[in-house]
């Protein structure tokens, strides 16, 4: 039964924020808010304030300023499945859920680009256009229904980022609220090359500590002319890894190139979309090539005798498009499949030269022994994004330890080889330890400087993406807390 | 023993786990959600979380609320009721969720917490216990009820209540609903009272029981026909048991599981001959094929039961479909769509077979209808207790009904009445039909036509 809210609370901050949205865009209750006290991330949980839905940039603008003016700590949400724990509130933070501002603004076929608020579903934008032909690019597996606010600022990549970028690659313009309430524009719809520093690079991918993005000017690509999709399976993970590398020297950029082992295998069969793949083969390659027709056959040529040489135990091209769409839906659902084989999951998101992919999958091998728990890869195999999902179980006292320990030595092994902490999830919460791995004191400290500039009393999504402690940004605070007494 | 019902839960409240906040046998399963990996697969197929855009009334927020309580983060209060008895029952979460996470059971199991924790009281008692302990279970009275509300609305005392502003106290819908109420005729069940078996009209193939449904075998009486000579003209020898009743669906919606079992006990019992339990109606097909789940946790020997019951369990559309039908020859020159009803589509993963059975009656014009498979807020009684978001939800199922269309066509009464409340509220002409009604309709044209030649 739908109660009708009626205010009850005596708390004046919630009633001020009613009175900006309207009584029934506002949750305070312990009840509601406990379904938000986590993201895609669920290691940590923390209870918000409240929740407010504004509808548009105005009302957003209007909470912003109250809560700066009032020290009240806060932070943007979109569907909530960041993997790094981005949108969970560390600080009791009122959490500005953006879900309501979902419309499609505009989409202007002659320049290619389409504008809408933040809360409009991924997958949703590419639905509305692509009967016109046309489609957005970045597709994270969560495409369904994560926002395009979130992809922002995650910088979300996907599948077939390999060939046409990730979210950043995409994004022409924002307007975004500022920590303290102002609304500003960044990137002038669609004109490349801005004078100055590049802004829109430096809002993508801030995982929401420098402000609020509240409408979004995105590029839109005509859909290929051709398609082709192949499956193969190889017995051994080193052929499989070496048959990736081969590819790319061979000079195809496949629009998807993508990797999934045993285990992951073995998740994806036992859930809801199961497509037959053996089960005891060790590792699979899903490769797809786009573009104009002529030239398709040939690189699919190719890639088949690739996985010939690096012998593949079986290998075909997709007949139809609804068997392709099978294959992808079996990939895109790979993380939530985890559910069918283990409680728990912690995935990881480490990048790593293409060429060092057999020796770090090796090492995540010894790690998975090492800490007794197993480790499933589902991964973007062409640009060495990995995503080693370590599977426990929570409910057994210190396995919830375990795995995010074995979860930072699977980091580590990325940065030993060269290569990086975080290829699309973002640092959140989870990675925030890890960063040292990969940046210097010295390092971090440019960037921290960066966010004051916007976020100058870190109130905004405080204690994310940086190792704590927060230097500058929490004595400042401590400073205003201090002067306001 | 368990002839009142009862019995299972008389006895005080227990608790098992020391965390947990239910205290009550028959807790949400564990299992169910500890596959639950809060990945947010679910949401954007969620009705309730497309209208609300908020986490508690959502699959994912849902589960997550019913593990609150289960770790003694929470308590079984009003504001934790209210989520879970939000929720549509639809199964479209099911059918997104990767994990395959049943969402639906965990949600059935926290409501028979919730009303043993928090009793109804005052009118939604009444209602309550009017409709389901008083009338589903009783053919008669249901259709005494029935006639009552036909003579209600035909007589003057329709105008006299309208007068006397007696209606303010009813829910607005439930005027609509009589308004489409379509004329009560004789249930299946009475006019088949002394037939244990309706033959197959040629040579017969094989022998089925028909569920007939309480609601159904009153209000669609006319489907319920229509089911059995498409049945028996396709050599089914057609068994109606007299002994079966309300699938119980309603009461397991509504947190009275003790209900649900009693009614299921019933029905394993009237179909105990069967092998094959034929339904035309989405709902209580579901339902049936759930019974297992009534008996996990309080009594194995019924459950065991129950499993091989459910397997025998099948959708008239899939029933045809897999056994095959003879394709009418007839024109029926219509133009229409389908609507996956949530418990045919989502419960079932019964899609294609209805689409097929329609797409083979000659002269069918069939417009598809996007997001087909969205719920239309019918849910049993859901739009007695949650107007508001069931108003919602058929305005949203409403916009996707092509405008061009002649027929709407589906497989469950439930739907059946809500689309035409739909159909009236927002002024379009179509009729809605069971997908059975279609291929009747063009054997009987076939008949005429030979009867003419
Ligand atoms: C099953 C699964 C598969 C996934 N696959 C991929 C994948 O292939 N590639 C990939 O890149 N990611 C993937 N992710 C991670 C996640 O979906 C992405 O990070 C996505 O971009 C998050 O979007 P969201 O709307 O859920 O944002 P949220 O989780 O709600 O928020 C994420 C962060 O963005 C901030 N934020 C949200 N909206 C705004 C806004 N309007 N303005 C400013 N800040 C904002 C939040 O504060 C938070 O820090 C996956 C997640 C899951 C659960
Ligand atoms: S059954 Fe329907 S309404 Fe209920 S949680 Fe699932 S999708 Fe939402
Ligand atoms: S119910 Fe399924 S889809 Fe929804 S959050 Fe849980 S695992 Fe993901």
């Amino acid at each position: 039964m739908r109660r009708k809210k009626r205010l009850q609370t005596n708390d004046k901050h919630i009633k001020n924020l009613a009175a900006i949205v309207g009584e029934k865009e506002i949750l305070f209750h312990k009840e509601d808010l406990t379904a938000y006290e986590n993201d895609g991330f669920t290691i940590h949980s923390y209870l918000p304030k409240a929740v407010v839905f504004p509808k548009n940039t105005e009302e957003t603008a209007e909470i912003v300023s109250y809560l700066s003016r009032n020290d009240l700590p806060f932070l943007a949400r979109g569907a909530g499945t960041g993997l790094s724990g981005g949108a969970v509130p560390l600080n009791g933070e009122v959490i500005i859920s953006l879900v309501k501002m979902k419309r499609l603004l505009n989409v202007d076929l002659k320049n290619r680009c389409a504008v809408v608020e933040p809360g409009y579903v991924n997958l949703t934008l590419t639905n509305s256009i692509s009967d016109k032909g046309y489609y957005y690019a970045p597709d994270p597996s969560s495409q369904y229904c994560c926002t395009i606010g979130g992809n922002v600022a995650e910088n979300a990549g996907g599948a077939h980022c390999l060939k046409y970028g990730v979210t950043t690659n995409h994004i022409l313009g924002l307007e975004v609220v500022t920590p303290d309430g102002a609304i500003i524009e960044i990137g002038k719809n669609g004109i490349m090359d801005v004078p100055g520093y590049d802004l829109l690079g430096i809002l993508t991918g801030s995982e929401g500590t420098l402000g609020i993005v509240t409408k979004i000017t995105v590029r839109i690509l005509t859909h290929p002319e051709e398609k082709k999709t192949v499956l193969a399976y190889f017995d051994d993970v080193a052929d499989g890894s070496q048959a990736v590398s081969d590819i790319v020297s061979e000079g195809i950029v496949p629009a998807a190139l993508e990797m999934m082992d045993g285990t992951a295998i073995e998740a994806v069969e036992s859930a809801a979309y199961p497509v037959g793949h053996p089960k005891d083969i060790e590792a699979l390659l899903l490769i797809e090539v786009d573009g104009i027709s002529a030239g398709i056959e040939e690189q699919i040529n190719k890639i088949l005798d690739v996985c010939e040489k690096r012998n593949v135990r079986s290998v075909k091209v997709a007949e139809d498009e609804q068997e392709r769409a099978r294959w992808w839906a079996n990939r895109k659902t790979g993380f939530g499949a985890m559910g069918a084989i283990s409680p728990d999951y912690l995935v990881q998101d480490g990048v790593i030269p293409r060429s060092t992919l057999p020796q770090v999958l090796g090492r995540i091998r010894e790690i998975s022994q090492e800490y007794g728990l197993r480790i499933a890869n589902i991964f973007h195999a062409g640009d060495g994004n990995l995503h080693p999902l370590i599977l426990f179980d929570s409910r057994i006292p210190g396995e919830t330890d375990k795995a995010l320990e074995a979860g930072s030595a699977c980091l580590q092994a990325c940065a030993d080889v060269g290569g990086s902490i975080t290829g699309e999830h973002g640092v959140g919460i989870e990675k925030r330890e890890e960063m040292r791995f990969v940046f210097s004191d010295k390092e971090i400290e440019a960037q921290t400087n960066i966010r004051e500039v916007f976020n100058p009393y870190y109130l905004l999504n405080a204690g994310k993406l940086f190792p704590s402690p927060g230097r500058c940004g929490e004595v400042k605070k401590e400073e205003k807390a201090a002067a306001s007494k | 023993m368990d002839t009142d019902g009862k019995t299972a839960f008389e006895e005080p409240p227990c608790s098992t786990s020391q965390l947990s906040n239910y205290l009550w046998r028959d807790k949400p399963d564990e299992d169910k959600w500890a596959d639950c990996v809060h990945c947010g697969m679910c949401l954007e197929a969620c009705p309730t979380y497309e209208i609300t855009g908020q986490e508690q009334h959502s699959p994912r927020g849902r589960v997550h609320l019913i593990k609150a309580v289960a770790e003694g983060k929470l308590e079984v209060s009003e504001p934790f009721t209210d989520p879970v008895f939000a929720c549509l029952d639809c199964k479209a979460c099911t059918t997104a969720c990767p994990a395959d996470v049943d969402v639906g059971g965990l949600i059935e199991e926290a409501r028979g917490q919730i009303r043993q924790a928090m009793p109804l009281t005052g009118w939604r008692k009444g209602v309550s216990r009017f409709f389901l302990h008083g009338l589903f279970p009783h053919p008669g009275r249901l259709q005494f009820f029935g006639n009552l509300l036909k003579f209600y609305q035909k007589s003057g005392v329709q105008t006299l209540v309208r007068k006397t502003g007696m209606l303010k106290a009813m829910p607005e819908h439930l005027e609509l609903m009589e308004a489409v109420m379509p004329e009560v005729q004789e249930p299946i069940r009475k006019k088949y009272k002394h037939e244990t078996v309706v033959k197959a009209d040629t040579e017969s193939k094989r022998e089925i029981a028909f569920f007939s449904g309480c609601v159904m075998d009153v209000m669609f009486s006319d489907v319920n026909e229509s089911t059995i000579n498409v049945l028996t003209r396709n050599g089914n020898d057609v068994a109606v048991p007299q002994n079966q009743t309300c699938c119980g669906a309603l009461h397991v919606h509504a947190g009275d599981r003790d209900m649900g079992r009693k009614l299921a006990k019933q029905n394993m019992e009237a179909f105990k001959q069967a092998d094959t339990v034929v339904g035309n109606a989405a709902g209580c097909g579901c339902m049936l094929k759930e019974y297992p789940e009534l008996f996990r946790e309080v009594d194995t020997e019924w459950r065991e039961k129950a499993e091989a019951f459910a397997e025998k369990v099948v959708d008239v559309s899939k029933y045809l479909h897999d056994t095959g039908y003879d394709k009418p020859t007839a024109e029926l020159n219509t133009r229409l769509t389908y609507h996956d009803a949530c418990h045919l589509a989502h419960g079932q993963g019964v899609r294609q077979e209805p689409r097929e059975i329609l797409l083979d009656v000659p002269g069918v014009e069939m417009v598809p209808m996007e997001n087909a498979d969205r719920c239309c807020g019918s849910a049993g009684i859901y739009n007695i207790t949650n107007p508001e978001m069931a108003e919602d939800v058929l305005e949203s199922k409403m916009k996707n009904v092509p405008e061009e269309v002649e027929m709407i066509s589906m497989g469950n009464p439930g739907c059946m009445l809500q689309m035409a409340m739909g159909v009236k509220k927002y002024g379009r002409s179509a009729n809605v039909v069971h997908t059975v009604q279609l291929l009747d309709w063009a054997y009987q044209k076939e008949e005429e036509q030979r009867r003419q030649e």
